[in-house]
Formats: structure tokens, C-alpha cells, sequence
């Protein structure tokens, strides 16, 4: 038990963990309401859109590799799904929809793993540029009118809930269907990166593309495939986002990146690759959220908002590094105190 | 295009055929005005084309509007600078940065060009600047919709798109007086709500003030898509009965929340009335005719305007409302 404790204490997950547990609690006592089951609902529901596009910027990170043109896949999918249903006049089935938005992030996905994987650009760089690239064939082709009225099935579907009650003030709590698309990519992404071939050998290019190579690994391919994944849950993140906000906006999205890339550094992936969990990200994208849904309700003002989200985020980015230096200077130290003792450093 | 290729051959022919007696020709001579706006073929500045377009219609003059693929200030200084090389008589602007189009629009100025501009009073390099009314003066009917809907009490949040957006700090500056100065029954909660005029950040705040203060019962928005996500947020509360929420939108974006009844009313300048007034403007600096306090320019809200400086100021905001919703069509 000791041992476990230890070690979730030392894990970067189980830092995060601690230090979202702190600020709930003192977010609680600035206002009792935060713990109150409406206010949790609420937060569970801001946490879908970024929780999904996170899952899909993790699988990148622990490749060793960075993407910046999510949002721009993810509204691309949400303007061009809308727009060719409303166009079309046809009506098709949610699942169908959803579909159609995936496949579109796929089909941009593939763009991008050409370049990185067969031409062997740097992710950064390209993914800077199809940032830019899509969200302008987006507007100049595709179009830049909002949408209002979507079709009746995406407003059916927004109007499902996962979880519903009345309370006595006649206030009504939802948690939408959508919040099972974060659940399930969630799910499929932990199943991928800890269970199969391929995602150990996500994780093996994390840590030195160079060694998995040598050891027979296909780099570009995977290198392909892995874009190719992530831009079909960009899509499905930019679906989702219509469905919850019931309008297409085409300006929407662009701009969250740095927040999303914030949440799953903060869940303990790491920039320089082969590191991160799902259950790490899930963890960064709820403490991420709560931060930047909650400080109207402890009564920060609205001036002082950008400080503090800032300064959180510093404090819970630098606290885990705090801490596993902490853990490791012990741990020269009693090196030095008696040589029998085995050097492991902490993962 | 022929149409444009007629316009061009009458001119012609006046040209040459006038000569010396250019002042006489002066009622009749059709003049190029070219309207430069933010970005093209979004909503509001497609229905500010319209405007253009019954202009050149109703006056034969050769009034066109163009615009960059994004809200870029380069790109359209860009613009301006081919539209003097082409030698228009007139440039009319709606620009995205006043301040770093300066420099482009004084050399149109000194290349004889009329300018124009719309939502930009402090551009000085104008011939004339045309605002569809006074920022405070829009604020204060902003508020007296909120009051209306709210029956003048209880506890209401307003909403910026920015902190730090010139405009929606007035909006919203003259909303809180007038509801200090008129309607005492009502009260401000929290301080002015910051949007970043994105409408998930915008619902999310609203989720928020609806826990902080269960009691609220108004919402002013002031970027387009905040009466969007505060109505989205109130309505998934259950709390469409409680909450009124107004603002500043467009029927387009606040279309379906004005048709279930939580956006009590939304108000927008109609940009198309707006661009026939900066094209007639134009036409008569080219007529070397003045414009005038009090003078009428025959369009709804441009009967009476007043004239500062080189700004002219209309009082053309619009109500939409569940009563004329289906009358507008951006």
C-alpha cells in the first residue's frame, strides 16, 4: 500500500492528481457551489471538445512529434460535414455524420503524414503550415457564412443526454450523448497505446525514432498512420463541437491549440516524446478546464482571469518537475550514503 | 459585366465629347467608387454588397465592393494601393485596422481620390467618415431592451468581447448608466464578462454566472455570437422561462434562440443602408457638394444626421425581434 502510494506520489499522473484535488478544494471553500453536482456536470461537458482533440495531440506527443493543425482539421470537418448536409438536403443517421466528419479529418490527417512521414519534414513545421493551409482552403473554398440552423439530426442528438436530472430550483443538469465520444476515443486511444504493436511502436519512435528504426520499424509508416489517426479524431472532435454549440462556425476552434497542448503536458506527456497516459491527459484536460470554468465562480475578476489561468498553469506544469528533481537528488544522495543501494530513476 | 462595360463607354464618350465644359458635366458624369470592406463573403459585408448594389441601380454610378479572403489590415492596404493605381474616383473603407491604414489612405487623398470611411470615426485621413449611430446612444437602447424584457428588474451580467474592444466597452459603459440612471430596480452582478467573441467560451461563462447568482434574470451580449452561447447555455439549464437575454447579433447566428423565445431582441446596423449612405456621401464630396448637420439621406435611420468634424453619425439601429425575424435574410 506504501508502495503504491509512493509511487502514484512520483508519477507525474499522481502529482497532477494531487494538484487538481488541491485547487477543488480550495475552489470549494472560495464557493460551496463548485462541489454542487450541477457545477461538475457542467465541467464534464466544457471538458468534451478539448478532452477528445487531447487524446489525439497525446498519440502525437508520445511519437516524438507535434501538432498544432487539430483545431484547423477539426473545424474544416465541422464546416464541411455541416455545410454538405445542408447543401445536400440529405439525412443521414448521427453514427453516418459522425462518419463523414472522421473521414474528412482522415483524409487531411493523410496530408500531413505524407509530409512528415514519406518526405521526412519536421512535425512543428509542417503542421505550422497545414495549420494555415486548412483553415485557408476552408475559407476560400469551402466557405465562411455561419450556419445558425443545423440539421435536425445533430439538434436531436445535442438535445439526448448521458445524464439528466430536475432540481428543485426547476434548473435542469445534462450531460450531453457527446461526452460518450470522449469516453470512447478515450478508451479506444488507451487501448491502442497499451495493447497493441502499434502502439508500442508509437511510444519506441517517442524514444528514439533512430533505435526503432534499427530494430525493423517501419518509421514512415507508422509515421503515416499515426497522423491519419489523429486527424480522424480532430474530426470527430469538430462534429461533436456542432453538436454541442448547434452552430457551424467556421471561425470557431482555431486558436485553442496551445490550451489543448497546456492539458496533455499537464497529464505528464512529454514535448521530447516516448512519456504520456491517457488517464494523465484526462486528468491535465479536467484541471485545465476546471481552471478556466471556475474562477468567475470564485469571484476572480474578469481582469485577473488571464493571471491566474497563467499562473496555474505554471504551478502545475512546474510542480511535478519540482518534485521529480526533489526525487531524484534523494536518491543521489543515498547513492552516496551507502554504494549496495540501486540507483533507479524515477519514471 | 456589361452593364459595368456600358457605365464605362457612357463615361467614355462623355469624357471626349466634354473637353473644356467638364463643370456642367458634372450631374451627369458617372463616377467609379469601389467599397473596400474586412473580409469578403462573410454575411454581414455579402448583405453590405446588397447595399452597393441597389446604389449603383438607383444612380447608374459604378459602385462595386471588394474585400481580402481574411480580415488581414496588409491585405487590404494591399487593395487600396490597386485601386489608386486604377485611378477610382472613389474608395470607400470599412477598415480592420484604422490606424495602420493611414498611411495608404492619404496618398489616395493626395492622388485626388474622395474617401469614405464606415466604423472607423477616428481614421483622420478621410474625406468623410459615415457611423450608423452614436456608440452611447446604442448602449442606452441596448439596455432599455434588456429592462423592457426583464419588466425593469432583477439581476442581470453583461458581456464584452473583449476587454480591451473600444466599442463594446461604450455599448456596455452606456448600458450600466442608463439602467443606473432609469431602472434602479435592476442590478449588475459580477463585472463586465469577457467572450474573447467566441460563443463555447461565452456559454461557458453563462453556465457559470447561472450558478454564481441563481437569481439572474437578464444577459447583454455585445460580440454576435455571445447572446448565442449565453441563450444555448440558459436554455440547456432548463432556465428559458427565467433568463432574457438581448444584445447586439445577427439573425443568422441568433436566429433559433430569438424563435424559442429566449433572445428577447437582438440589435445590428443594417450595413447595406449603411453602404448607400457612404456611397451618396462619396458622390456628393465628387459633386463638391457639402454635407450637412440635420441633412437627410433617405435611408432609415439616416433622415436626421449630425455632423462632427468629418463624422457623420445616423441613428440606424434595428430591432429584431420573434415579430420580424423572418424579414431579414443575413
Amino acid at each position: 500500500m506504501r508502495r503504491l502510494l509512493s509511487r502514484l506520489a512520483t508519477s507525474p499522473q499522481g502529482i497532477m492528481l494531487a494538484t487538481g484535488i488541491v485547487l477543488a478544494v480550495l475552489f470549494s471553500v472560495a464557493n460551496p457551489v463548485f462541489l454542487s453536482a450541477p457545477n461538475i456536470v457542467d465541467l464534464l461537458r466544457n471538458a468534451i471538445v478539448t478532452g477528445i482533440f487531447a487524446i489525439g495531440v497525446l498519440i502525437v506527443l508520445a511519437s516524438g512529434g507535434i501538432d498544432v493543425s487539430f483545431t484547423a482539421i477539426g473545424a474544416f470537418a465541422l464546416y464541411a460535414t455541416t455545410k454538405l448536409l445542408i447543401v445536400s438536403g440529405i439525412h443521414p443517421p448521427m453514427l453516418a455524420i459522425f462518419a463523414i466528419g472522421i473521414a474528412i479529418g482522415v483524409a487531411l490527417g493523410f496530408v500531413n503524414g505524407l509530409l512528415i512521414g514519406l518526405l521526412g519534414l519536421p512535425t512543428l513545421i509542417v503542421t505550422l503550415a497545414t495549420l494555415s493551409l486548412f483553415r485557408g482552403a476552408l475559407l476560400t473554398f469551402v466557405g465562411t457564412l455561419y450556419y445558425g440552423t443545423i440539421p435536425a439530426e445533430m439538434v436531436a442528438y445535442s438535445r439526448q443526454p448521458l445524464l439528466a436530472f430536475h432540481l428543485a430550483s426547476g434548473r435542469v443538469v445534462q450531460l450531453p450523448l457527446a461526452f460518450g465520444n470522449f469516453v470512447l476515443v478515450a478508451g479506444f486511444a488507451a487501448l491502442i497505446l497499451g495493447s497493441t504493436m502499434f502502439g508500442r511502436k508509437i511510444y519506441a519512435l517517442g524514444g528514439s525514432e533512430e533505435a526503432a528504426a534499427r530494430i525493423g520499424i517501419d518509421v514512415r509508416r507508422v509515421k503515416l498512420a499515426i497522423f491519419m489517426l489523429v486527424g480522424g479524431i480532430a474530426g470527430l472532435a469538430g462534429v461533436t463541437h456542432v453538436t454541442l454549440m448547434r452552430i457551424a462556425n467556421p471561425f470557431d476552434l482555431v486558436g485553442s491549440e496551445l490550451n489543448v497542448i497546456a492539458a496533455v503536458v499537464l497529464g505528464g506527456a512529454r514535448i521530447t516524446g516516448g512519456h504520456g497516459t491517457v488517464s494523465g491527459t484526462i486528468i491535465g484536460v479536467l484541471v485545465i478546464t476546471m481552471i478556466n470554468s471556475s474562477l468567475l465562480l470564485i469571484g476572480v475578476p474578469t481582469y485577473w482571469q488571464r493571471l491566474v489561468v497563467g499562473g496555474l498553469i505554471l504551478f502545475g506544469t512546474g510542480l511535478p518537475i519540482a518534485i521529480e528533481r526533489f526525487n531524484l537528488h534523494r536518491a543521489r544522495l543515498r547513492a552516496a550514503a551507502g554504494p549496495t543501494v540501486t540507483v533507479q530513476a524515477p519514471v | 459585366m456589361t452593364i459595368k462595360h456600358k457605365v464605362f463607354a457612357v463615361g467614355l464618350a462623355l469624357a471626349l465629347a466634354g473637353g473644356g465644359a467638364a463643370v456642367t458635366q458634372a450631374q451627369t458624369k458617372k463616377y467609379t467608387i469601389t467599397t473596400v470592406v474586412k473580409i469578403a463573403g462573410v454575411a454581414w459585408f455579402n448583405r453590405m454588397e446588397q447595399g452597393v448594389a441597389l446604389f449603383a441601380k438607383d444612380t447608374g454610378q459604378n459602385a462595386t465592393q471588394v474585400g481580402p479572403a481574411s480580415a488581414d489590415a496588409a491585405l487590404q492596404n494591399q487593395i487600396v494601393e490597386d485601386l489608386i493605381a486604377k485611378k477610382v474616383d472613389a474608395i470607400t473603407v470599412v477598415p480592420n485596422s484604422p490606424e495602420s491604414m493611414e498611411p495608404v489612405l492619404k496618398k489616395a487623398l493626395d492622388s485626388k481620390i474622395v474617401v469614405v470611411g464606415h466604423e472607423g470615426s477616428n481614421l483622420e485621413n478621410v474625406t468623410y467618415d459615415v457611423e450608423a449611430f452614436d456608440n452611447a446612444a446604442f448602449g442606452a437602447h441596448l439596455m432599455d431592451n434588456l429592462a423592457k424584457a426583464m419588466g425593469e428588474e432583477g439581476e442581470y451580467a453583461v458581456f464584452v468581447g473583449h476587454l480591451t474592444a473600444k466599442t463594446h466597452n461604450q455599448w456596455v459603459d452606456a448600458a450600466i448608466a442608463r439602467q443606473k440612471d432609469k431602472y434602479p430596480k435592476m442590478k449588475l452582478v459580477a463585472d463586465k464578462q469577457e467572450s474573447l467573441e467566441d460563443q463555447q467560451v461565452a456559454y461557458t461563462k453563462t453556465k457559470e454566472l447561472l450558478q454564481a447568482h441563481p437569481n439572474l434574470k437578464g444577459i447583454q451580449g455585445s460580440a454576435s455570437t455571445d447572446v448565442a452561447g449565453a441563450a444555448l447555455a440558459v436554455e440547456d439549464a432548463g432556465l428559458g422561462s427565467q433568463v432574457n437575454v438581448v444584445g447586439t447579433s445577427l439573425p443568422s447566428i441568433a436566429g433559433p434562440y430569438i424563435t424559442s423565445g429566449t433572445i428577447k431582441a437582438i440589435s445590428f446596423w443594417d450595413p447595406a443602408k449603411a453602404a448607400y449612405v457612404v456611397d451618396k456621401v462619396a458622390v456628393m464630396a465628387l459633386e463638391g457638394k457639402k454635407v450637412e448637420d440635420g441633412m437627410n439621406f433617405g435611408q432609415e435611420g439616416y433622415e436626421k444626421v449630425t455632423l462632427k468634424g468629418h463624422v457623420i453619425t445616423g441613428q440606424a439601429w434595428v430591432d429584431c425581434t420573434k415579430d420580424n425575424l423572418s424579414t431579414f435574410n443575413f
